[in-house]
């Protein structure tokens, strides 16, 4: 099984971080212009909640994250609260992207993204390559999807 | 090149001005005499008759632009007035053809035909309009250019009809249907008419107080249950009159509808999944409903109409039946019949009864909480529930189910809704396993076969809920085994077919065995076709020549589906350009030769090798294997 690069558990922190900070922002504007009776620990408690869950949960998904490049079909299992095992078959397929966001470009980090013609198609990506393993995995997944080839998509 | 029917010219031209017309006829004649008295009049006159002029040139030109042709492999369209566009579209990527006509087509003659392709998103082709014989003209030229046929007369496949909706079950669909869009429309409506109603009808109607809520809350109730009542019942008899489902060679054809004719024809080895779907009520009766699902086909969409068949976008849906002929159906279309379900564990009984009394549980909350604001509620009635609740759970547990058939993934889910979802192993994307955190304290979880149909996207997968996880992660793995497999039998089978059609001496089983055979033991190092060409001399063909084709032929038979025009290199150029781009040179020539007649699947050098380049490839994550 193979793991996901341990630096995706900083650019996961990092978005958890930011959100508690927004929301709190959120809040502590709604406490200064609005006349709605906020009371003034309010923020910094939403703020340290989001924090401490939100790290949790990046921690934990990192822990739950994995994938393997079996035989015939790519193998996922992710999720923390929902456990989610996903088998995509090469033949199945149909094209492979590997993406940088912004964030992830900074922290040097990629995902690859396979898609299929199932219904949940584009569900399945793969975050927490380095750049250059984002596309050796993509090479290689369009590779054995090119071998599996032999019926049509759907 | 083939031009549109150019009645199709006046006949678009009254379409579209239809609507612009009047609405400039209402701005100009109230603005133009308005301002200018008569000759403002004749002025919005001469700018109506202006703007008619000018869509028919319009629609002239597009008659004049627009081109189809059906070649030997794609059917061309040109077409655009202002930008043009050339789309070619290959006939084995077309799913469906449909043809529909309105009363006003049907009287001069004419006909949509929209063609799909798995595509999704819009119709990929669409010509209007054109002659309705022309229209049944391409639809069945498109399956037999589709089934590679090349001679223009070939004999037509057996025609079978394998469903016809009779007046009596046609009758009973009107009477089941509620069109559900309309009370929203009438809710809104009747709010505001009621106080007016009540003003004028001369009985002492109490105006005010909670009497007259009531009374009134009641008449609108049943109001809007009539009336939708009876707009379904209408709808439901508009779609479905004259439903006839035909099987011709391997597509179904169906064709229904009273104003709005439809004629549309599904390839048989394109559909995604069949549906049985039934309530409590249809359960009662012996009745069902059957629903067809292809890939990314959403119908009768832009047509709007029908609230049965928007519902669900399944057009070859057949809306009800003895439940013993849709199981007959089933049987005939897929050849598989209801199976034995394996039910979830039993203690997840008590899950569903647990679950139905926290409904229960929280109304009583949430009735308290309103009790304790407004007070006079009986905030425990719902407690009367909790029986029922029991009941329920153990009902939910008994609908639930799943089995393996030999070529399909079957599940059974749901109580008032009940759905059995049948799903060939080779039309599985991907199968996913999920367990939430509460299906952990009970062990269990839900396995999911993602199909490409179009009611998946709605949430209707064939789903196996709440099994052992034990069964689930081998579940898990064996739906996509079995996918591997049938795909392969899928292969083989149309190689065979392909080699019969090509002249290889199909009385013959041993020699026709010793091809096969040497095919698949082809892993060993040798490529298929050396084999082939071994095995091709004690074939015993009928001439020296084809034996010599066949095994090419077969070759390109293994990957490319047997609807190809014959002698279509483009899959397999295709695929050696993507080789050929693709960095990976260690592809040693057995490998390139397994993989084109796709037998990788058990390939042990090969997939060894990939698991040393997985390493290598993630050399820098952390690897637990």
């Amino acid at each position: 099984m193979n793991r996901l690069h341990p630096r995706i558990r900083l650019l996961w922190v990092a978005r958890a971080v930011i959100f508690a900070l927004v929301a709190g922002g959120v809040a502590a504007a709604a406490m200064l212009y609005t006349s709605l009776p906020i009371p003034v620990y309010l923020p910094v408690a939403i703020s340290f909640v989001l924090l401490v869950v939100g790290v949790g949960y990046a921690l934990l998904r990192y822990q739950a994250w994995g994938y393997e490049i079996r035989d015939d079909s790519l193998y996922l299992q992710r999720g923390v609260l929902t456990k989610v095992y996903t088998v995509v078959p090469y033949v199945r397929v149909q094209h492979v992207d590997s993406a940088r966001g912004p964030l992830e470009r900074l922290i040097g980090l990629a995902s690859t993204i396979v898609y299929t013609a199932g219904s949940r198609g584009a569900d399945v990506s793969i975050p927490g390559l380095t750049p250059d393993g984002a596309e050796d995995l993509q090479d290689r997944l369009k590779r054995l999807a090119i071998r599996a080839e032999g019926d049509d998509a759907v | 090149m083939t031009h549109l029917s150019p009645l199709s010219v006046p006949y678009r031209a009254a379409q579209r001005s239809v609507s612009i017309v009047f609405a400039l006829v209402f701005i100009a004649f109230t603005g133009g005499t308005a301002f200018g008295g008569f000759l403002g009049g004749l002025g919005a006159v001469a700018l109506v008759g202006f703007a008619v002029l000018a869509i028919a040139g319009y629609e002239f030109a597009y008659f004049q632009r627009f081109e189809y042709e059906l070649t030997t492999d794609t059917l061309d369209i040109r077409s655009g007035v202002f930008s043009r566009r050339n789309r070619e579209i290959p006939y084995r990527r077309i799913q469906n053809v449909d043809i529909s006509r309105n009363v006003a087509q049907r009287l001069v003659g004419l006909a949509a035909v929209d063609l799909e392709t798995a595509g999704g998103g819009g119709t990929e082709g669409s010509l209007r309009f054109v002659t309705y014989e022309e229209a049944l003209r391409i639809q069945k030229e498109v399956a037999r250019l589709k089934r590679g046929d090349t001679a223009p007369d070939a004999p037509e496949p057996d025609r079978e009809v394998l469903f016809e909706l009779t007046p009596r079950e046609l009758s009973i669909v009107g009477v089941l249907s509620f069109d559900l869009r309309l009370p929203g429309i009438i809710f809104l409506f009747g709010t505001s008419i009621f106080p007016v109603v009540a003003s004028f009808v001369d009985v002492p109607v109490p105006t005010r107080g909670i009497a007259a809520g009531v009374v009134g809350l009641v008449m609108l109730a049943l109001l809007v249950a009539v009336i939708s009542w009876v707009a379904g019942f209408a709808s439901a008899v508009v779609n479905y009159y004259g439903f006839r489902l035909t099987r011709v060679g391997d597509e179904l054809q169906y064709e229904r509808g009273l104003i709005q004719h439809y004629t549309g024809s599904i390839p048989i080895d394109k559909l995604q999944t069949l549906t049985i779907e039934d309530n409590p009520l249809k359960r009662r009766f012996g009745y069902a409903t059957l629903l067809v699902e292809t890939a990314g086909y959403t119908p009768g969409a832009e047509n709007g109409g029908g609230g049965n068949r928007a519902r669900r976008g399944s057009e070859a849906a057949i809306p009800l039946a003895k439940r013993d002929r849709v199981r007959a159906l089933v049987e005939e279309i897929e050849g598989v019949a209801e199976p034995a379900f394996e039910r979830p564990p039993r203690r997840i009984r008590r899950r569903y009864v647990i679950r139905y009394l926290l409904a229960t549980g929280a109304l009583v909350g949430a009735l308290y909480g309103v009790n304790v604001v407004f007070g006079g509620i009986p905030w425990y009635s719902p407690l009367v529930l909790v029986p029922v609740a029991a009941v329920a759970g153990v009902y939910q547990w008994r609908h639930r189910g799943y089995a393996l058939t030999e070529n399909h993934f079957v599940t059974r889910n749901g109580f008032w809704k009940r759905e059995m979802r049948f799903v060939p192993y080779y039309r599985i994307q991907t199968a996913i396993e999920t367990r939430t955190i509460f299906q952990r304290r009970w062990r269990v979880s839900t396995v999911t076969a993602d199909t490409a149909g179009s009611l998946s996207i709605v949430g209707g997968d064939a789903a196996a809920v709440d099994i052992e996880d034990g069964d689930a992660a081998t579940l898990r793995t064996e739906l996509s085994d079995r996918l591997r497999d049938a795909l392969a039998d899928r292969r083989e089978e149309r190689r065979r077919a392909r080699q019969a059609a090509l002249g290889i001496d199909v009385a013959e089983p041993d020699a026709e065995r010793g091809v096969a055979d040497a095919v698949v033991t082809a892993e060993d190092g040798h490529s298929a076709s050396e084999s082939l060409e071994e095995v091709g001399p004690r074939a015993e063909a009928p001439s020296g020549r084809e034996a010599e084709t066949a095994p090419d032929e077969a070759e390109t038979s293994s990957e490319s589906s047997s609807n190809d025009v014959p002698d279509e290199p483009t899959a397999e150029e295709e695929e050696s350009s993507w080789d050929d781009t693709s960095p990976g040179g260690d592809e040693s020539d057995e490998e390139q030769d397994d993989e084109r007649n796709g037998f990788i699947w058990g390939d042990p050098t090969s997939t060894a090798a990939d698991e040393d380049d997985a390493d290598t490839d993630e050399g820098e994550s952390a690897d637990e294997r």
